[in-house]
């Protein structure tokens, strides 16, 4: 566990390994923030804002969440993650508002002893956020239209505890 | 964000703490209802009762809350969750962060 002095960033919530931040993430420092001396593996995920979606124009994108509810989660998750993979290091970060195409919308460093806990980790927290978390997107499209995005259904997710 | 009254019945703000509760929306849920926040009559009941009685008072809503969780008290809740008057309630719809 790192001290909330060497988070890369300023903490917004609960903790230093999970924040929600409204300006740019510096993921070399995040990645650096995973760094161990047992860890032979460090990944570092970054999501990006696409300009293109299937021959759509995206201008932008804007994120909202219930910052509450997604830091607890994100915490768990990061627990999880923690235990399953054996890892050594694990921080992630959500930006929230507005996010420019090109700039990262997600961040997720893990570092483990060896590479495939840590790629493996990187992976299936992204896809547990992208399932659970309380976070949503709003497309702002070439022609200025604003769309949230909704896809699925999160009655299952409550079906299975969260 | 102030407390806002549904859009169909102003009249829940008069109703005394213990008798109503309020909900939290957002993204396109808050869009769909035109507030981020709704006060609704409450005199206890499940998850299931507060998913009826939201979509009579806001049938706007009622699409995306069929597909929309209920979180309780900072977790996400099963319809037969009890929810009190003061309870922390939000409806989540689903989500797309990444």
């Amino acid at each position: 566990m790192s001290s909330p002095e060497a988070c890369p960033q300023p903490a917004c919530g609960r903790g230093p390994h999970c924040r929600l931040i409204r300006t740019p993430i510096d993921t070399v420092a995040l990645l650096a923030a995973v760094a161990e001396d047992n860890a032979g593996g460090n990944v570092l995920f970054v999501g990006t804002t696409r300009g293109v979606t299937e021959g759509v124009v995206t201008r932008g994108l804007e994120y909202e969440a219930h910052e509450s509810l997604a830091l607890g989660l994100l915490d768990e998750l990061r627990a999880e993650a923690l235990a399953r993979f054996s890892l050594s290091g694990c921080h992630v970060v959500h930006r929230l508002g507005p996010v420019a195409v090109g700039a990262a919308s997600i961040a997720i460093a893990t570092s483990a002893p060896h590479r495939r806990e840590a790629f493996a980790a990187a992976e299936w927290l992204l896809e547990r956020i992208k399932a659970v978390v309380p976070i949503w997107k709003c497309d702002e499209g070439g022609d200025g239209s604003r769309r949230w995005s909704h896809p699925g259904d999160m009655r299952a997710v409550a079906g299975e505890g969260g | 964000m102030a407390e806002q009254a549904s859009p169909r019945d102003r009249s829940v703000d008069v109703l005394p703490p213990g008798h109503r509760l309020t909900v939290d929306l957002f993204a396109g849920m808050a869009e769909a209802a035109g507030n981020r926040r709704l006060v609704i009559p409450w005199d206890g009941g499940s998850v299931a009762q507060l998913r009826g009685i939201l979509g009579d008072l806001c049938p706007a809503i009622g699409p995306l809350l069929a597909r929309s969780a209920i979180a309780v008290g900072g977790r996400y809740a099963s319809d037969d969750t009890p929810v009190e008057s003061n309870a922390d309630v939000a409806v989540i719809p689903p989500v797309s962060g990444g």
